[in-house]
């Protein structure tokens, strides 16, 4: 590689030979001049000795020049000049190009956030998570946290790991006391050694020390995160030492995690980390940490040197074995050991299937914008034929003008994927905001050497492919009839190059509107879904005063005064508690015995899901109750035996009978059925009928505010917390929002899908218009001539029109129906997403290749027009 | 890259007998010009500037090395010196002019080489 040191050096180089060929001319001319000449003559007769000094400089210069470097600058110089002299040209391509690129940059971006940007640990290699896994069961359902007990024996005794740490799955939401008053935090429970085995260092203070992890320590420590330190303590350099008052206990902050650090799991953002130990004061769970039936702790093990993932694996299936001893089923949990990733191994098979999905819809369109630009560029080298011509006649090789012809492409190519990359950085922030506010994951989605990569690879590739045809087409063909200015007629072998790529656009753009509409319809559809109960005037607030170390008596007392103030506020017509309310993130399920039905196989009673509700619950949340009656404050006691079934559970245990006074067994108690209500949605919209059962909610500590209002549910909140505050300022509501706001999350994939499948079907949609009105507006000014013949010849203009016409229509048409075919087999893939329509609903599949054709009748009949304006004599004498 | 523009002399011409005339002894431009146009008897007439390409060219391959300095005249002069290549590579550039100019000799006289 010596032209890297020869780039440096060439400066003096030149300047040495230009040196040395002035001492020449200066020699040769004192030699003339010793031989009796005149100055003036010597020096011109030296110089015509010499030579044409310029030419011969250059030349020893280019001695020294990288030449493919070189002609490459001057190919890319040429190459702008080129597209400068026809911006509709590259205009034209560069924002097809920029909008397919844009799209692909953008889902990258996230598929980049989600899958494949480590988290910032170190030596990720050799760092392991471990979660149990059922063999009985598949899917996510298999996996399982570990408990607490569950981690220590693992931890004291595998042979594998140098480090086994643990930490709390979950983003414990904490009251922080500051100014007087809560503020609500986010802390993760961790191990001791969390960040030891991680190989996190602290920007400033210490990590924990062993022995802050241990049940009533007198010492309780927190490490804060470094936005955190920034955003809300101001960055103060002596923070390490002051005191955090969580969840009515105070902690010493002992040190600071770096910026990059925000935890091992996608979504969270933590504001501070405490230890293990600190799970009874923190979140008030006293029981939790001694209890070998919660599994609430993922693992995370540094590997020995030398040990592979497989063999940690086998020793850890080992152990747990050894836990569950006792439980019969035991022998079904294994070990699951996975890379230490953002989005860990049993969840990265839904987040690639989405993500795929989103990167197949944009593929799809960039190939749309591909065809567009090998089209254009197709067009713009049959005008450019002549000047192709001139240059190989000059003597430029094949090679040299296909090179020239893909620089030109790769400049749009790298422009458009420029202009992608601006597109990604400005749409990444819109795309963000879907996700509804009010739901505390929080996703980066940096714009890295990754996304930079790929932007680059993509933009390389679509240039190759839409410059390559075009360039090896434009240059096989005679010299002579270019340079003697003939025209060319349409060559059928060119024609139907340009035809099919129109062909493939169309079809292609009709499986993306097909996708499109029916996701959009499917959006429609989930929206206009029934959820059960009513989705407007209803305001929502989620509490857990247990978090500040109320007892069960002050929770009462609380939450009866909550209501009793809330229900005399203005606008208010009712107000109602529940422990968690339907199409939330948290369930839970109760088995029970009912005469005359087993159990499901491998389960000793029947799994039944449930709420704990307040009275007045079924009035404010608009479910309306079919038989009996709700609950009543009568029914609010330890002995009630009251419960509420839904119409579905009903009809499921009961058909034809009346259920009011029927009876089911949970445990020791004997339940009686008082009511009926309408069955709801409970987990997802797009759910069949599910079994669902009411009990009386008699006191918990964390609880559902439901509100119905007259007036707004935004004046309602404010109020509602301004109640809240007058009881204990330093309660923080986890959750206040409006019922609409609520059903963001339940919508929120329908929503997502629907949104952007909607824009990537618009691109294709425009792609596709400008590219067949660009190819039959191309083919009318290639047919300007036998236009012209036969209108001389008593063609009218309808029969003009009628010809292009039927060209550009009859591409449309083989576009449209290779498009149904292909429709049929891709939309399969959406069958999960959708909500109330099949994949191959026939309405949409017609409708939609319509309103395809008759976007393609339009974009035919503009230029069809022109051309039947065309003046045979103006275009005849042209020949 | 084969310089391709037309010249008095064919391609690696005038290298060689740049490289010959270093060889005896180490010179400047303009005195390797001045001996080539003597020892030909001035039959060949060469751009005096064409010598400089050329050197560069030898001087990219490293078949000869230059460097700065005052010449006996007391002139500022770049002297041109062949370098251990530079030798072996005239060696052979020698013996195959001598195999191409035989070959050109036997073709443009052909009775001559039924006498040999």
């Amino acid at each position: 590689m010596s032209w890297i040191p020869n780039i440096f050096r060439r400066r003096i180089l030149y300047s040495d030979l230009a040196e040395e060929m002035r001492l020449h001319l200066e020699e040769r001319t004192e030699q003339l001049m010793r031989e009796g000449m005149s100055r003036k003559e010597a020096e011109l007769a030296a110089r015509r000795a010499f030579g044409n000094r310029t030419v011969l400089e250059e030349r020893s210069r280019a001695v020294w020049q990288w030449p493919t470097l070189e002609s490459i600058w001057a190919d890319v110089c040429y190459a702008l000049r080129q597209l400068k002299n026809s911006p509709g040209f590259s205009i034209t391509v560069i924002l097809s190009l920029t909008l397919g690129l844009g799209a692909n940059t953008t889902i990258f971006t996230f598929v980049n956030a989600l899958l494949l940007r480590p988290p910032a640990v170190a030596d990720a290699g050799h760092l392991v998570e471990m979660m149990q896994r059922n063999a009985k069961a598949s899917g996510i359902e298999a996996y399982l946290p570990l408990s607490y007990p569950g981690y220590s024996l693992l931890r004291e005794h595998n042979r594998t790991l140098a480090g086994f740490a643990a930490f709390d799955g979950d983003p414990r939401p904490v009251s922080w006391s500051h100014n007087g008053e809560g503020q609500m935090v986010f802390g993760q429970l961790v191990s001791s050694n969390f960040f030891s085995v991680l190989g996190v260092e602290p920007v400033l203070g210490r990590f924990f020390k062993p022995d802050e992890d241990k049940l009533g320590t007198s010492a309780p420590a927190v490490v804060i995160s470094f936005s955190f330190w920034q955003h809300e303590l101001g960055g103060d350099g002596s923070v390490v030492g002051h005191t955090l008052v969580l969840n009515g206990s105070s902690y010493t902050v002992v040190g600071v995690a770096p910026p990059s650090f925000t935890g091992i799991l996608i979504g969270t953002k933590h504001d501070f980390w405490a230890p293990l130990a600190m799970t009874p004061t923190l979140i008030h769970d006293p029981d939790r940490m001694g209890s070998d039936t919660s599994f609430w702790l993922f693992g995370v093990g540094r590997l020995k040197p030398g040990v592979l993932k497989s063999e940690a694996q086998a020793d850890l299936t080992v152990l747990i074995r050894t836990v569950h001893s006792s439980d019969p089923n035991a022998a079904t949990l294994d070990a699951s050991v996975f890379p230490v990733q953002l989005v860990p191994s049993p969840f990265r098979g839904y987040v690639a299937a989405f993500t795929g999905l989103l990167m197949a819809a944009v593929g799809l369109v960039l190939l749309i914008a591909c065809a567009n630009a090998a089209n254009l560029v197709l067009a713009r080298a049959t005008t450019r034929r002549r000047e192709l011509a001139v240059r190989s006649a000059l003597g430029a090789s094949r090679f040299r003008i296909i090179r020239q012809a893909l620089t030109e492409s790769l400049m749009l190519s790298m422009m458009g994927g420029a202009g992608g990359l601006l597109l990604a950085y400005w749409s990444i922030p819109a795309l963000l905001s879907l996700k509804p506010a009010t739901i505390p994951v929080s996703i980066e989605a940096p714009l890295d050497w990754r996304v930079f990569s790929f932007a680059f690879a993509a933009s390389l590739l679509s240039g190759l492919a839409f410059g390559m045809v075009p360039a090896l087409r434009s240059t096989r063909r005679d010299l002579l009839p270019a340079l003697k200015d003939e025209r060319q007629l349409a060559g059928p072998r060119r024609s139907r190059l340009r035809g099919s790529i129109v062909v493939a656009q169309i079809t292609i753009c009709l499986v993306l509107l097909i996708s499109a509409s029916l996701c959009v319809r499917s959006l429609f559809n989930a929206r206009s879904i029934d959820p059960g109960f009513s989705t407007h005037n209803i305001a929502v607030a989620q509490l857990d005063p247990g978090s500040l170390g109320y007892t069960e008596a002050q929770d009462r007392q609380f939450y009866r005064q909550l209501l009793e103030r809330v229900r005399a506020l203005p606008g208010v017509s009712s107000a109602s508690l529940s422990d968690n309310l339907p199409l939330g993130t948290s369930r839970s399920v109760h088995g029970v015995h009912i005469d005359g039905f087993t159990p499901p196989p491998g389960q000793d009673s029947i799994p039944i899901q449930i709420a704990n509700v307040a009275p007045d619950f079924f009035n404010t949340m608009g479910i309306p109750v079919l038989n009996g009656r709700e609950f009543t404050t009568q029914d609010i006691h330890p002995e009630s035996t009251g419960v509420i079934i839904n119409q579905a559970m009903a009809m499921h245990f009961w058909p034809g009978r009346n259920p009011i006074g029927q009876h089911l067994k949970e445990d020791k108690q004997t339940l009686e059925i008082i009511g009926v209500v309408k069955t709801g949605k409970y987990r997802s919209l797009g759910e069949d009928p599910l079994d669902f059962m009411y009990l009386p909610l008699d006191s918990q500590p964390q609880e559902f505010l439901v509100v119905r209002t007259r007036a707004s549910e935004e004046a309602a909140l404010g109020e509602i917390r301004r109640v809240i505050q007058s009881l204990d300022p330093n309660i923080v509501p986890m959750e206040m929002e409006s019922i609409s706001q609520y059903m963001a999350l339940p919508l929120f994939a329908a929503h997502t899908t629907g949104v952007l499948l909607a824009m990537f079907g618009s691109v294709a949609l425009l792609l596709a218009t400008i590219g067949l009105s660009g190819v039959v507006a191309y083919s009318v000014s290639q047919r300007t001539n036998e236009i012209g013949v036969r209108m001389a010849l008593g063609a009218n203009r309808l029969d003009v029109v009628r010809l292009i016409l039927k060209q550009g229509m009859l591409l449309a048409g083989i576009g449209i129906v290779l498009g149904l075919a292909l429709s049929f087999a891709a939309t399969r893939v959406l069958a999960g997403l959708l909500y109330g329509i099949k994949p191959g609903d026939p309405l949409t599949f017609g409708a939609v290749s319509l309103f395809l054709g008759a976007v393609a009748f339009l974009s035919c009949y503009v230029p069809a027009r022109r051309a039947a304006s065309i003046d045979p004599m103006k275009s005849l004498r042209a020949e | 890259m084969t310089d391709s523009s037309p010249r008095d002399l064919f391609p690696g011409a005038l290298e060689m007998m740049i490289l010959e005339s270093l060889r005896r002894q180490p010179a400047h431009g303009y005195a390797l010009v001045q001996h080539i146009q003597h020892r030909s008897n001035n039959l060949l007439q060469v751009e005096e500037g064409s010598l400089y390409p050329a050197l560069q060219r030898l001087l990219k391959a490293k078949l000869v090395k230059a460097e700065w300095g005052i010449s006996s005249t007391n002139r500022r002069v770049r002297t041109y010196q062949i370098t251990p290549a530079g030798m072996r590579h005239l060696e052979d550039e020698i013996s195959s002019f001598e195999r191409m100019f035989e070959g050109i000799a036997l073709v443009l006289n052909p009775g001559k080489s039924i006498v040999n």
